[in-house]
Parts: C-alpha cells; sequence; structure tokens
C-alpha cells in the first residue's frame, strides 16, 4: 500500500534534497554527471556570502525574498480575517457569494495573473493610474521602478492569495462556540472588546497555521519574475527562486545553486521554528 | 452562530452598520473581480482600442478577432492537450498513491509509522525550488527530459494528498474494514470498493486541486522542457506571447491567451467549489 508513494516521494523529493545538501558541498556543473562533483568544503557558501558579485546579487536575493515574504504575510493576515468576517457574518446576506468571488482568484494560473496585472500596472494604457487619477493621486511607476517593483508584485500576490486564506480564517471562526459571545455580551463586551478577547486568541492556531503557508508560499514567487521583470529594474525583484534557477540551471553553476538552495531551506526552518516559539510562549501567558 | 460575527465593527445605529458592511463587501469583490474582468474585456478589444490613453474599459465593438490571432502565434490546441494530459494523467496518480497511502496510515498499525508519516508530511513544505537541480539532472540521467513525461513522472505522488486521504480515511469506521476483510475481500478491493465511496466528496477535492495546481504549474515544466514547443502546457505558450510583442497593440492578444488559459480551472471551480471548500476547512480543522 505505501509503496508506490513512499517510493516516487523518496525518488523525487528526498533523494533531491538530500543531493542538494551533499551539492552545496561540492564543484560541480548542472550539465555534468553527478558523479564529476568535486568537494570543495565551504568554498560555495563563503562565496555566495562574499563581496563578489555572486555574493552581492545572492544576499540580494535573500534580502528581496525577507522583504516580500514578510510584506504578503503582514497583508494577507489582517485581510484574511477581514474577509473571513465578512463572509461569516450574517448581518448582511452575500457572504458566501463574497467567499467564491475571493476565492476563484486563488484557481487562475500565476501565469495569467502575472500577464494581466502587467498591464494593469502599465503606466499609460494600464486602468489603475487612470483610477488613482480619479482620486487624485498622479500616475505611480509601478512595475518599472526600482522603488515600487517588489511591493506591485506583493499586491499581485496577496490578490491572487487572499482567497485561499480567507476560507482557513472562516475554517477558524467557524471552531469559535457562540455562547462565549453570548456571555461577554453579557458581562457588557462591546463588539471591539469581543474581536480583541475572544476572537483573535481562539483564531491563534489558525493564524499559525495560515503564516506558516504563506510564507512558504511566498518564497515561491517565480512567475511574475520570469516573466515581466526579469529581476530588475536594478535587481530589485531578484528573488531566490528565480536567482538560484537562474544560476543552478540557466548557468549551470549547480553547487552555486544548491548552497543557494540549502540557505533558503534553513532559513525557513528557523523562521517557522522562531514562529512557533513565539506562538507557544503566547500561549503559556 | 450569528452571536458577535460582525464583532469587528465599531457600534454604531444598527442600519449604519450595515451600510458600512455592505459596501465593504462590495468593495472586496469588486477589487477581487476587476483584473479578471478587464482581462476578458481587453481580450474583445481592437488594438487600436487597446492602445488607447485614457484605457477605454469597454470595448465599442467587442470583437473575437485577438482569440483568431493567437492561434496563429502559438499553437492553442496542442498546448491545452498538452495541459490537459499533464494535468489528467498526474492527477489520476496522486489519487491512486494518495489513497493507498492514506489508507495504510489511516489504518495499519506498524512500527515507524507515525515517523514515515512526519517525513513525507515534512516534505509538504519543502518549496520545489530547493530540489529543483538535482531533480532536473536526475530526470535528464534517467531519459525522461524535454517530454511530458518527465513533467508528469515525478509529481505522481505528494505529501498533501496522502495526509488529506489519511485525515477522510481515519474517520471511516474499523468495523467497515473488518467485516469486508471477514468476506474475504483483498486489501485493494477493500480500498477502492468499500473505503473509497464512503471519503467520495475528499476525493473529489483532492482531483481538482490535484487538476488545477498542475494545469497551472510553470516552474517545473519549464525547467524539464528545456524549450521543446512540441510539449509545452498552455502556460507556457502563453508566457511566450508576451516576448512576441511587449507592446500595448497587442494587449488583446495575451489577454486572450489568458483567457483561454484561465477557463478551465475556473469552470471546475464554479462548479465543485463546495468540495475545495469543505477540504480546505476540513484538512485546516483535523489537522
Amino acid at each position: 500500500m505505501l509503496m508506490p508513494a513512499v517510493t516516487l516521494i523518496g525518488i523525487f523529493i528526498l533523494l533531491p534534497m538530500l543531493l542538494t545538501v551533499w551539492l552545496s558541498f561540492q564543484d560541480w556543473s548542472t550539465q555534468t554527471p553527478f558523479s564529476s562533483a568535486s568537494f570543495i568544503g565551504l568554498d560555495n557558501f563563503r562565496e555566495i556570502f562574499g563581496p563578489t558579485s555572486v555574493g552581492r546579487d545572492f544576499k540580494g536575493a535573500l534580502t528581496n525574498t525577507a522583504i516580500y515574504t514578510a510584506l504578503s504575510v503582514v497583508l494577507i493576515l489582517p485581510l484574511s480575517v477581514a474577509f473571513g468576517l465578512m463572509v461569516y457574518q450574517h448581518d448582511v446576506a452575500g457572504g458566501t457569494a463574497l467567499r467564491t468571488v475571493l476565492f476563484s482568484t486563488y484557481m487562475v494560473p500565476m501565469i495569467a495573473v502575472a500577464l494581466v496585472w502587467s498591464k494593469l500596472y502599465s503606466p499609460s494604457e494600464g486602468p489603475l493610474n487612470q483610477m488613482l487619477g480619479l482620486i487624485g493621486v498622479g500616475p505611480q511607476p509601478f512595475l518599472s521602478s526600482p522603488r515600487s517593483a517588489l511591493i506591485s508584485i506583493v499586491f499581485l500576490n496577496v490578490w491572487q492569495q487572499v482567497g485561499y486564506f480567507t476560507v482557513l480564517a472562516i475554517a477558524g471562526l467557524t471552531q469559535i462556540p457562540g455562547s462565549l459571545y453570548e456571555a461577554a455580551k453579557l458581562d457588557g463586551a462591546n463588539r471591539f472588546e469581543q474581536f480583541r478577547f475572544i476572537t483573535l486568541p481562539l483564531m491563534r492556531r489558525t493564524l499559525l497555521f495560515s503564516a506558516v503557508i504563506a510564507i512558504i508560499n511566498a518564497v515561491q514567487v517565480f512567475e511574475p519574475v520570469a516573466l515581466i521583470t526579469q529581476g530588475g529594474p536594478v535587481g530589485s525583484t531578484n528573488v531566490l527562486t528565480y536567482h538560484i534557477r537562474r544560476v543552478g540551471i540557466e548557468r549551470a553553476q549547480g553547487g552555486l545553486g544548491s548552497a543557494m538552495a540549502v540557505m533558503l531551506m534553513l532559513s525557513l526552518i528557523v523562521v517557522v521554528c522562531a514562529l512557533f516559539a513565539l506562538a507557544n510562549r503566547k500561549n503559556q501567558e | 452562530m450569528s452571536a458577535g460575527s460582525s464583532s469587528w465593527l465599531p457600534r454604531g445605529r444598527p442600519s449604519g452598520r450595515k451600510a458600512l458592511l455592505a459596501t465593504l463587501m462590495l468593495l472586496a469583490a469588486v477589487a477581487s473581480a476587476f483584473p479578471l474582468v478587464w482581462m476578458v474585456l481587453s481580450s474583445l478589444k481592437t488594438p487600436a482600442e487597446s492602445m488607447q490613453v485614457p484605457p477605454v474599459w469597454i470595448p465599442h465593438a467587442p470583437s473575437l478577432e485577438s482569440y483568431e490571432k493567437v492561434s496563429g502565434v502559438v499553437n492553442v490546441g496542442r498546448s491545452m492537450w498538452n495541459s490537459l494530459v499533464i494535468a489528467s494523467i498526474t492527477t489520476a496518480g496522486v489519487l491512486v498513491t494518495s489513497m493507498m497511502a492514506g489508507y495504510a496510515f489511516a489504518k495499519y498499525h506498524f512500527p515507524g509509522r507515525s515517523l514515515l508519516f512526519s517525513v513525507l508530511i515534512a516534505t509538504m513544505f519543502l518549496p520545489p525550488i530547493v530540489t529543483l537541480i538535482p531533480l532536473y539532472r536526475l530526470v535528464g540521467s534517467i531519459g525522461l527530459n524535454a517530454s511530458l513525461a518527465g513533467i508528469i513522472v515525478p509529481n505522481l505522488a505528494n505529501a498533501f494528498g496522502i495526509f488529506l486521504m489519511r485525515q477522510f480515511i481515519a474517520g471511516v469506521p474499523d468495523d467497515l474494514v473488518d467485516a469486508a476483510r471477514m468476506d474475504g475481500a483483498s486489501e485493494l478491493l477493500i480500498l477502492f470498493k468499500i473505503v473509497a465511496p464512503s471519503v467520495a466528496p475528499a476525493i473529489a477535492a483532492l482531483a481538482l486541486f490535484a487538476f488545477v495546481y498542475h494545469w497551472n504549474s510553470y516552474l517545473w515544466p519549464l525547467t524539464v522542457l528545456q524549450g521543446n514547443a512540441d510539449a509545452y502546457p498552455i502556460v507556457i505558450s502563453l508566457s511566450r506571447l508576451l516576448s512576441y510583442n511587449r507592446g500595448a497593440v497587442n494587449t488583446g492578444l495575451v489577454m486572450a491567451g489568458a483567457t483561454l488559459a484561465v477557463l478551465p480551472p475556473l469552470i471546475l471551480f464554479v462548479f465543485l467549489q463546495r468540495f475545495f471548500v469543505d477540504s480546505i476547512v476540513g484538512s485546516a480543522i483535523k489537522g
């Protein structure tokens, strides 16, 4: 029963993961067999954190990815809770319809999202600058300026993903017993107090889960960068998935690319562990 | 259910609160739907309209000209077929491997079960880029590069499917399984004839997730195909529409291509969203 799944995952996920770690200590070209790799200790890691252009590009990509991920999580989590409350309430009809509309964007291929948004962001023919003009905001450069390109990609990511996290938030909301709100009302708690002292604390587990998924998803951003910005302008959207693929596949520097992938994996482990530690400490308070 | 459910709104006259809430909900829906509506509208514009500043919102004389032109630039039929083959075969594989492994983890007791399960589940949190470089080499060394098989085979099993199936199969009563064993049914027969029907909604959800995910997938096909245009799925062909012409004059063309690529997953979703939503809720709560 377990054979097919274990064999496939073993060969195509676990084995490559171990190979990535092994290759990060090797001098190896992706165009040659694994057997041609030669051990060079920590040289790959020294190089990707060194002062040369390899190091500068990697550190830039790491920083860009960290900013991109943090912004995505910071925008997605509060929005998903707000939208979740909108879908879950019964004062105004249309909650389920809103959920359908929000979630439908999650079905759209990221390539199509990137294409459509690149046109929405178009400085002259795009509708976004036109709408900003209506409310008195001057035209924005969006993807064409190093100051706004990364955040513009964050926005399209949030647009695509927020529906999925809204459904997760709704799942969390359904777990909160209604009797708690009744009791709070009897004690004279207003709506804000109910949210602050009942909804938020009881949503902690859901929010932690959402944060972990949002982080894992955010570091995978690839299509908008590959398709529209190619990492630019001036490296401002060069994120890790794009950079690692460029180094490890296109330039065939398999050892260097693997060292970068290992650093990504380690960073993720550290961040996720820190999140769990933080959540546990809060629980004990 | 309804108690305190809009607790994030400020206190005020109930009618005022409702109006504010309705406005916010409408804004959220419009913001969410707008890009896709714009995509379809733009696909119906003429090249001249696409270039107009300020932009035209509703095309004066909607034309399907862009859709005809897409087929002249990329092989739409072939690409859609490739996407269908990739997504269908991968989904079928994922269903079979996930049901088998999910059944084993839910109903068998064997030493090291929880350790093996943890190791498999951990791969769910591994971004694909981490394994991309050696996987590319590995698939090449077994002769599967630049082919549809190279896209499909590495994805025939995944941790999310095993996790989802275990969660739901665990809820199937042991008595049901034991009774079938007494009757001498084989384990595979029990799984597909007795267990599967009772977790049918979860299977439907997994099928939809897998299909949409692999229809939309871009990074791995792009890497493994190495420019073999005959095997391009629709998302890769779509990306080539943009490089065909970056100017605004061909916006309609790009939008028509995007509309074509978006339709299959979106149609599946509209008809079957209940399963999607239920399984996310189910796996999040039970997990």
